[in-house]
């Protein structure tokens, strides 16, 4: 059977246009759910940055004392920085210190006036890859033979509160309990609300079928086989379902064009960000999701009509 | 062509069969009438025919095809075979004219020149040359029951059926149709024509088989419509 493809696009295009107006009702459908479902991806992505902003700043200083070697500071450093899950390390001297002290009270200049000598400790500052482990850096840390020369109290977990090693224990637990909540929130209501928009989509595109059934009737009784009815039909739900995401992409890159700048200006507190990548991750959720349904929607609705 | 072997379709258990063991043989070439009033069994008659619909009991075959035992699959292949003029034109609302007619032959893969010269030649024929950009609600129903036609001969079956082709349409109009029909029987097409129209089939003089009640009563050649009223 040698069927021209090209008898397909242009049927394809051909009913696409002569059912403008089930085309144009199915295609709105398909924008509105996407755009739905881009957005709240595109907040919980935000909320998720957000959490992880926040998880990133949780790091363990480590206090020396003021008549620690020079030398055994740097076998430290060294031995910190061999650590697993260790993403960097900083060393702030008693002057560093200071400056940075200064700089947060300069509202009440008095408070650095009255002192005699710089009472600040140096530190070694620790980054870490996953700061959900930090209680296992800390340990190593405290283990280690040469902590105990440069840090007056190394304690272990139970006296940490006078601990000269300190990463806000008990802020810590709460914190990730918290971001984790909200993740979990976050990406069991996207799946809740993909899942709807798909529903819906796959009715309108079965609807549109619908108000067609004599057609797929008719071609039967004159002699069109199955997939020869199905493929035009086919390939209309892909192309209400592939126009319906381009146009949500596209209305979520310019929102988020505008919105993003603004939101970084006016609250400069939160830290929104929004990658080219998960704009990216977004645009292939979209368009896969939405072409899906529109084969599996418009396939299952023909194939109803398929039997005579 | 056709055989059937006592061939029952009943539609709705305990209730009266539409026909009942029925038998008959047509020849390739035979222009055949088949007649009864509403409801003795025309229309269940062609659909068994294009196995729209699956007989009861008894067997049919068609252009040398089983009917009955026909897979799923291989019913686009019979009904190639079958061209079908129906009583309510079945056209598809979105095609012109032109279109309606070409999706005959793209159906069975027939490339584009092709289709190019044939419709055009076959629209000639029904006489709807300058109707071809009409679109089936534009054009009247004599109009859509000659595209129709035009539609089930394009491919050349073997066999045209053609239930009540003339039952909306005006004396004159009908005429030309039956003439039509005519025609296309005698480039060798066989052609079976479900009706009530008198007046053509007593002119025609053709094989006439005639039901009542689901029961064929009558098989004559260059037989009239009969059924003194």
């Amino acid at each position: 059977m040698a069927t021209n493809p090209g008898y397909f696009i242009r049927e394809t295009w051909s009913s696409f246009r002569r059912n403008w107006v089930m085309s144009l009702v199915a295609v709105s459908i398909i924008y509105i759910a996407l755009l739905l479902v881009g957005t709240f991806f595109l907040m919980s992505s935000v909320v998720n940055e957000m959490a992880s902003s926040f998880e990133s700043k949780v790091t363990v200083s480590v206090f020396l004392k003021d008549d620690a070697v020079d030398t055994d500071v740097t076998a430290l450093k060294a031995a910190i920085q061999g650590m697993p899950n260790v993403k960097s390390i900083s060393y702030v001297t008693k002057d560093q210190a200071l400056a940075i002290f200064k700089d947060r009270t300069k509202n009440s200049p008095q408070l650095v006036e009255n002192l005699r000598n710089n009472p600040l400790p140096a530190s070694i500052e620790v980054a870490l890859v996953d700061p959900r482990q930090v209680q296992g850096v800390v340990d190593l840390i405290v283990k280690n033979p040469l902590t105990a020369k440069v840090v007056k109290t190394p304690a272990t977990l139970g006296t940490a509160a006078n601990s000269d090693i300190k990463y806000g224990q008990n802020v810590v637990t709460d914190l990730f309990k918290a971001t984790g909540v909200v993740r979990v929130f976050a990406a069991g209501f996207l799946i809740l609300l993909l899942g709807v928009s798909l529903v819906l989509i796959g009715n309108t595109i079965r609807l549109a079928i619908y108000s067609r059934r004599r057609e797929i009737g008719i071609m039967r009784l004159v002699g069109a086989s199955n997939w020869f009815i199905r493929t035009p039909f086919l390939l209309e739900g892909v192309l209400q379902s592939l126009i319906g995401s381009i146009l949500a992409i596209l209305t979520l890159v310019a929102a988020q064009a505008l919105i993003v700048p603004w939101l970084k200006t006016n609250l400069k507190f939160l830290p929104v960000n929004i990658g080219g990548m998960t704009m990216a991750q977004l645009a292939g959720l979209l368009i896969l999701s939405g072409v899906l349904i529109g084969l599996l929607g418009s396939g299952s609705a023909v194939r109803r009509y398929l039997k005579v | 062509m056709i055989s059937m072997k006592g061939v029952s379709k009943v539609y709705v258990p305990d209730k009266p069969a539409a026909l009942s063991e029925v038998d008959c043989e047509i020849a390739q070439g035979e222009f055949v009438f088949i007649v009864g009033h509403s409801g003795s069994g025309k229309s269940t008659f062609i659909r068994l025919l294009m196995r729209e619909l699956l007989p009861t009991a008894g067997s049919i075959s068609v252009a040398g095809q089983d009917v009955i035992h026909m897979k799923n699959r291989r019913i686009p292949y019979l009904r190639r075979a079958i061209g079908c003029v129906f009583q309510d034109f079945k056209l598809l609302p979105n095609k012109t004219a032109y279109e309606n007619v070409a999706y005959a032959l793209e159906v069975i893969g027939k490339s584009r020149h092709v289709i190019a010269t044939q419709v055009p030649e076959v629209l000639r024929l029904v006489g709807l040359e300058d109707k071809t950009a009409s679109y089936p609600d534009e054009l009247s129903g004599g109009e859509q029951q000659r595209v129709s036609i035009a539609r089930a001969f394009v491919n050349r079956p073997p066999l045209l059926l053609a239930d009540e082709p003339t039952g909306n349409l005006d004396p004159a109009t009908s005429l030309g149709i039956m003439s039509l029909l005519n025609r296309i029987n005698k480039t060798g097409t066989t052609v079976l024509v479900a009706t009530h129209d008198r007046e053509m089939v007593d002119s025609m003089r053709k094989r006439v088989i005639a039901l009542e009640n689901g029961r064929i009563i009558r098989d004559q050649s260059r037989g009239v419509y009969g059924y003194g009223d």
